[in-house]
């Protein structure tokens, strides 16, 4: 089996973290590809979750050398594929015996690398945990697995008339497991909230191998939010293994409309002045000229070609937004909208949305890469930092697309670049890190909705202080004291739990009021 | 003494850096520190094992940034939430939540307890409606969690670890929310003299015929419950779902006053509880809660309830059997509130996730030294 020497299990995820990061030093990692774990560690995972559940296999195991996030690749020392939670206990407690540190995968489609093995690692991949175990209209909630796709819960709950809210783009490949591991966002979170917002509660397996249920059906369990600590920790604090839904009654009537506009700025304007109106929309997304170009090329939408153009919904009780949408549209031809169109059914509307959800792969016609950024930034700015992109692409005369939820601040700029041309990649990546930091100044965050994962941790040190990321180290602290889950992501160095992040030490002569400090 | 929160030092920052100084100079002299906000909550949990220490947040009452096009807010501690909302209505935005006491209750205070009214039904929480927070630790290390802008998955949600947190962590020095718009119009219809399974089965009418009320209580009454709805939006939204509730329930009614009552039950004591079971058990826990007889509002789309007033003889007894009962079917009972002498526990068990909970507090506060034992299971 490959090359190198083994590597019996005492890695360490200490050790993993360390070698993962910084991030920079990419070349290291691809180096310690080699490393592996020991016979006797895979037999036992073997025993946990059957022969055919363990994937040990070198072709097979490059399936899972990345997520959606393709510039980070890294082979895992062995897949699992549980099917219960007491598969995944096993196989937690197996990885702790042999000190190998665990990474759990959804669907893989995650864009920051929050899938990406480390070295030594066991990946456990959840697809096969898809069940849908209970559903109470009644009361609002569903159980599920975490391998359940989210579009299939809506579809489950469409002929009662019922859906869940989160949407995000990939949402007809995306795990619950994996929304939960992102706190996943989508076009209409701006009024419904994102995936935080609709997780009522969930099982969880620590890294310790036992299993803990947090929150439930039932709101305000006594005690800290651990649920919502969960949502978004990407994998870090444990493996989900169970999942409470919250589902809402589908809204009476939605309107939607497609407005063009000559720039982002007048489109920019628009949409400031519709929520300055008291409009709530369901989503508002905007598109630049090069994203409608791709869109275009890719779906066959006979979209003009225009500066920006602007989707919306807004859903509701009908009277609502029969008025909310006439509002809208008179505020969009205001603010200079070129063309406002209204879908003549429900078809035509959900082409307009295909169009949308589909515009980071479109880009892939007009461009041989491309990387996807996720900035926030706050409303009020967009039109000046979408300027300064602008100006960046430019000077590193890259282009880049623009394809982003208005409503929320939420950027997806897509930087386009050529991998055959030398150095363009990382020309691309510097691009992406000064869009991050245009986002950071302007009083916003590197990601939105797609995760801090490899990929962004670099830059969490200049978004947080010291503090504030060693005081996000202590709630990591409580739940897996070894840094076995998930290690290398999110935090931009590995710490360390059991030394207390203490402020300062006080100098002896300050504690007897000899010194003071000023 | 009168109250476990006249403590032999008291401190009152006027900005978030003397808040931290003074949170360093309590941790250097080992000081056992409670917080106090509006004093509005104050009874909630058990008395604080020895407090040496009280740091009061009045001092800290800035808006500290507001962005009117942005809809975010970041405030200090200290802010009640009506000179909140003051600031906001300027700009035809609120914050879309409406604890008791809105004069009184800050916004630290609204944090660390959850405090939260009717509006839950369509807003949210406390933990749906904020974004960010600046907490001064133990050791006076201040950390910020989420930031200024609503989308933000940066990093571990530090704004929900805070929320219903009852100063246990750290003190909570500021805060960062979303807005919403002011509704254009409002009007509450309410549907009376209702039993509880007519509750649930109203609530579920309303739902299958798409309505959406911004805020809904059910209030037990001498006749029966009756069933508050406010719709809020613009004014042919609200008419219209005014209109087909009406086709819905015959009996309904215009009763703006149906929110006083609701304030009272909420405000009421000496004894005060807190309900939690699924929104269909309302039966059920109308059953467990009569005995008591206390005034009781159900927040029907939620499944949570409020009930107070004086306390009977049996009320310990009862209380505990209510629990037991509302535990068996996935629910809690909180008492909030309790007459001096009546001996109840007062967070009843705590949930399976416990040694975790454990294990947070333990690693924010190591010295135990930030409201020791007011908190679930002795937190």
């Amino acid at each position: 089996m490959g090359r190198g020497t083994l590597v019996d299990g005492r890695l360490g995820s200490k050790l993993a973290a360390m070698i993962l990061h910084p991030c920079p030093d990419r070349e290291l990692v691809l180096d310690l590809d080699w490393v592996m774990i020991s016979r006797s560690a895979i037999d036992s995972l073997r025993e946990a979750v059957g022969e055919r559940n363990c994937v040990t296999e070198p072709e097979q195991l490059r399936v899972y050398e990345c997520d959606g996030l393709t510039s980070f690749r890294l082979t895992p020392a062995v897949v699992v594929l549980p099917s219960t939670t007491a598969e995944v206990v096993e196989v937690v407690k197996i990885a702790r015996a042999h000190g190998l540190p665990l990474v759990p995968r959804g669907s893989g489609t995650g864009l920051s690398g929050g899938a990406l093995p480390v070295p030594g690692c066991v990946l456990v991949g959840l697809a096969r945990m898809k069940r849908i175990l209970e559903i109470d209209l009644d009361n609002g909630w569903m159980r599920v697995e975490p391998g359940v796709i989210n579009l299939e819960v809506s579809r489950r709950l469409s002929p009662d008339g019922y859906y869940y809210a989160p949407d995000p783009s990939s949402q007809s490949v995306c795990s619950i497991g994996g929304n939960v591991a992102e706190n996943s966002g989508g076009a209409h979170c701006l009024k419904y909230g994102f995936t935080v917002n609709h997780v009522l509660g969930a099982r969880v397996v620590l890294a310790d191998g036992s299993v803990l249920d947090l929150g439930g059906p039932v709101l305000d369990t006594p005690g800290y939010d651990l649920t919502g600590a969960l949502v978004g920790s990407e994998g870090t604090l444990g493996i989900v293994t169970e999942v409470v839904l919250r589902i809402l009654r589908k809204p009476e009537a939605t309107r939607t409309f497609f407005a063009t506009f000559p720039s982002t700025d007048e489109a920019g304007h628009a949409v400031s002045r519709i929520i300055a109106a008291g409009i709530v929309p369901a989503a508002i997304e905007m598109m630049d000229r090069l994203a409608i170009v791709a869109i275009k090329a890719a779906t066959g939408v006979d979209w003009p070609d225009v500066g920006a153009a602007l989707l919306m919904d807004v859903d509701g009780p009908l009277a609502e937004v029969e008025h909310t949408a006439q509002e809208a549209v008179r505020i969009a031809r205001e603010a200079g909208a070129l063309l406002v169109r209204l879908p003549k059914d429900e078809a035509e509307r959900q082409t307009m949305w295909k169009g949308r959800k589909s515009a980071f792969a479109a880009v892939g016609r007009i461009s041989p890469n491309y990387m996807v950024q996720d900035g926030v930034i706050p409303r009020s700015v967009i039109a000046q930092v979408l300027r300064e992109i602008e100006g960046l692409a430019a000077r590193a005369g890259l282009r880049i697309a623009n394809v982003f939820h208005a409503g929320d601040g939420n950027l997806h700029p897509l930087v386009l670049y050529d991998a055959r041309i030398h150095g363009q990649e990382e020309l691309a990546e510097k691009v992406g890190g000064e869009i991050l930091r245009a986002c950071i100044r302007a009083g916003g965050s590197i990601t939105g909705e797609h995760g801090v994962g490899a990929d962004k941790a670099p830059y969490m040190g200049e978004l947080f202080s010291e503090d504030d990321l060693a005081t996000m180290a202590l709630l990591r602290c409580s739940f897996d004291p070894e840094g076995r889950m998930n290690p290398g992501k999110i935090f931009p160095t590995p710490r360390l739990c059991g030394d207390r992040p203490g402020k300062y030490t006080p100098h002896p002569l300050e504690q007897s009021g000899e010194a003071g400090r000023g | 003494m009168t109250s476990p929160f006249d403590a032999p030092q008291a401190h009152e920052p006027r900005s978030v850096a003397e808040a931290a100084r003074v949170m360093e100079q309590l941790a250097r002299e080992g000081k056992r520190v409670a917080f106090v906000g509006g004093g509005t909550e104050l009874e909630l949990g058990p008395v604080p094992d020895r407090i040496d220490a009280v740091v009061r947040t009045r001092g800290l009452g800035r808006v500290v940034e507001y962005q009117p096009a942005d809809m975010v807010m970041v405030v200090e501690a200290g802010l009640t939430i009506g000179e909140l909302q003051a600031a906001a209505r300027e700009h035809r935005q609120r914050l879309a939540l409406d604890p008791p006491w809105p004069d009184r209750a800050t916004i630290g205070g609204i944090v660390a307890t959850g405090a939260f009214g009717p509006r839950r039904a369509r807003y949210g929480a406390v933990r749906d409606l904020i974004i960010g927070v600046q907490l001064v630790r133990a050791d006076g290390a201040v950390a910020h969690g989420g930031g200024k802008v609503v989308k933000n998955v940066a990093g571990f949600d530090l704004p929900k670890l805070a929320c219903g947190s009852l100063g246990t962590l750290g003190l909570i020095a500021g805060a960062t929310f979303r807005l919403h718009p002011l509704p254009e119009a409002s009007e509450t219809v309410v549907v009376p003299g209702l039993s509880a399974a007519e509750v649930v089965a109203m609530v579920s009418r309303v739902r299958a015929a798409q309505l959406e009320p911004a805020a809904a209580a059910a209030l037990r009454g001498p006749s029966g419950y009756d069933l508050a709805l406010c719709f809020e939006g613009f004014g042919k939204g609200v008419e219209q779902q005014t209109g087909k509730l009406r086709q819905l329930a015959p009996s309904a009614r215009a009763a703006e006053d149906a929110w006083t009552r609701h304030d009272e039950v909420r405000t009421g004591g000496p004894l005060r509880v807190k309900v939690a079971a699924q929104p269909t058990q309302l039966p059920e826990v109308d059953r467990l809660l009569s005995p008591l007889g206390l005034r009781f509002a159900w927040y029907p789309t939620l499944g949570l309830g409020f009930a107070s007033g004086a306390a009977g003889e049996q009320a310990a007894a009862l209380i505990a059997d209510a629990r037991a009962e509302l535990l068996r079917r996935g629910g809690s009972l909180v008492v909030q509130a309790a007459p001096a002498g009546l001996r109840v526990d007062r967070w009843g068990p705590p949930p399976p996730s416990f040694p975790v909970m454990q294990r947070v507090k333990q690693n924010f506060d190591p010295d135990r030294r930030l409201n020791p034992g007011r908190f679930v299971g002795g937190l």
